[in-house]
């Protein structure tokens, strides 16, 4: 058994109150249709119902939940409705950021192996792109007002000017992608939606199911 | 199920199509929802278009796609939870996380694989084996015709890779994950095994760097109708708009449980390709998927092309055992 201070991540309970006089088989019978979906299989005792299903349909209401046990426990005003149930789905995404993580921390491991381009390859794209840039604009574009290409010789100088920036500290970030290849912010920011989505998945997969189990009993 | 005949096929004979324009939903509502679903479409087109021909040098760039290309979604996400063409494709937080899932690992992952031995590592492989000014009269075009060209030349590529695939069996085997998709939303596009996207060439921007604004042009394009093909939400886009790009409606048909439904709609923008070789069909189903609508795990989606190669490989040339033989 996995421990109750970290199984809630996957792991969720709640209860809903049976209405007065509501017995334990009517509220079954009233919750039956959801565990007769495709790929699901569910037992049933007197008060307790456990069921379990695989391959879920996104348009299955439960598609999250793997296995879960329901059972019916009376009290002194009316019984209750008590429910634990499981789902990989919010595991995995628990642990996605993680692993996004992880390819970030591999991306920039990968970036200072890279070695930069030599400078004849450098040169030989250098001048087909200074012949390209120097055939004219089609007369239609000129008509329609496009701006012009931007010739080589200034996006030099506006390289070197960066770079000058660079050398004062001022932009440091971009001469240090140049040398290092891919960045890895891409990764973190998917580290931090999966995250945002779990957290937000956590919350309210807990409020669905409770909402889909209280109107089923309530017999809508 | 009798299926609708459409040139020498029978289409919807497994699973139901609707064939013909003429038998496909409209959306209903008042004037102005009507005006919105009917224009929207060209509108971003002609937005996108006009913004990448007059932007200036310093805001033409890819990074400013890719914020563009962002934004879209998020407004994509928006229609699809305001205005769904089916309930039973409603997005939900799981389909959700999937989906991002295969977003998250072809931005960082497969991008990376991609630099090093993948398209970017060919491409780079090929520009330098190759005198590009040799490409000045194309630079000389008017810049649409060069958007046009890029976007149509690309896309007729990928029809041919697209029907490939649904035609060999070890191209099939990349790109199965996919069709086991049972609903369209914004970010299913994403969802198969990773090494499609290398065979699909996600990188083939980088070809373009030479011509920036034409190939920022022609990314326009696929993204103002690419974006259509796997979204929940209803249009009624003009009769000229459904003649000459991929529609929502061309690629349902495509994601259809129906065996031939599924072998039509192959091209990505141009659906006049399909309609040059036969493999067109105009309507759109709701019933999508593979193996009667089974949900491939996002582990078996990673695995599968290796699996079902080596399952398929053993079965071809394995040992058969000797047959028995019923005594009679
Ligand atoms: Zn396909
Ligand atoms: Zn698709």
């Amino acid at each position: 058994m996995t421990p109750r201070f970290i199984d809630w991540i996957w792991h969720i309970r709640g209860n809903v109150a049976l209405a007065p006089g509501q017995s334990s088989e009517e509220a079954f019978e009233r919750l039956s249709p959801l565990f007769q979906e495709i790929n699901t299989s569910h037992e049933r005792t007197d008060d307790t119902l456990t069921f379990r299903k695989k391959k879920q349909a996104p348009q299955d209401k439960m598609s999250i939940f793997d296995w879960g046990i329901l059972a019916i426990e009376p009290g002194v005003d009316g019984s209750t409705l008590r429910y634990h149930l499981t789902s990989r789905a919010l595991l995995a995404c628990f642990l996605a950021p993680f692993l996004f993580l992880a390819i970030g921390a591999a991306t920039v491991g990968i970036g200072t192996l890279e070695k930069p381009p030599t400078a004849e390859a450098k040169k030989e794209a250098e001048a087909a792109e200074k012949k390209l840039a120097a055939v004219p604009m089609n007369p239609i574009d000129k008509f329609l007002g496009a701006p012009e290409p931007e010739k080589p010789d200034e996006k030099k100088k506006k390289e070197e000017a960066e770079k000058a920036k660079a050398a004062n500290g001022k932009d440091k970030k971009k001469e240090e992608e140049e040398k290092k290849g891919p960045s890895p912010t891409p990764a973190y920011v998917f580290a931090g939606i999966f995250a945002t989505l779990y957290v937000g998945g956590r919350i309210l997969e807990d409020w669905l199911i409770k909402r889909l189990f209280r109107k089923r009993l309530a017999g809508a | 199920m009798d299926g609708v005949r459409v040139g020498n096929r029978i289409i919807g004979a497994d699973s139901p199509v609707t064939v013909g324009w003429e038998n496909i939903p409209k959306v209903e509502g008042g004037p102005f929802k009507r005006a919105f679903f009917t224009w929207f479409q060209p509108t971003m087109l002609l937005a996108l278009v006009a913004f990448w021909y007059y932007a200036p040098n310093d805001i033409a760039k890819a990074s400013t796609a890719i914020w563009i290309g962002i934004g879209v979604k998020l407004f994509m996400m928006a229609l699809e939870v305001m205005s769904p063409r089916h309930t039973s494709w409603n997005i939900t937080w799981k389909e959700l996380v999937t989906d991002l899932f295969y977003v998250g690992i072809s931005y960082t992952l497969v991008r990376l694989a991609g630099k090093y031995f993948g398209d970017d590592a060919m491409i780079e492989l090929i520009r330098n084996a190759f005198d590009w000014s040799t490409f000045a009269w194309f630079v000389a075009l008017p810049l649409l015709l060069q958007a046009f060209l890029i976007s149509f030349i690309f896309d007729f590529g990928q029809y041919w890779m697209h029907r490939g695939m649904h035609n060999w069996h070890p191209l099939w085997l990349t790109h199965a994950p996919h069709h086991y998709i049972t609903q369209l939303n914004v970010h299913k596009g994403a969802v198969g095994n990773p090494v499609e996207l290398f065979l699909i060439g996600l990188g083939i921007g980088g070809f373009f760097d030479f011509l920036p604004r034409a190939a920022l042009l022609a990314g326009s394009l696929g993204l103002a109708v690419g974006i259509y093909q796997h979204i929940n939400v209803r249009f009624n886009s003009p009769s000229w708009w459904r003649f000459l790009f991929n529609t929502t409606e061309h690629h349902s048909v495509h994601h259809s449980q129906d065996y031939e439904g599924s072998r039509s709609n192959y091209s990505g923008t141009w659906i006049i390709i399909d309609r040059m070789f036969g493999t067109c069909v105009d309507g759109e189903a709701e019933l999508l998927g593979m193996e009667g609508g089974r949900r491939m795990s996002v582990g078996e989606t990673m695995v599968y092309p290796f699996t079902e190669g080596w399952r398929s490989f053993k079965e071809r040339f394995g040992r058969r055992e000797p047959v028995a033989v019923p005594a009679e």
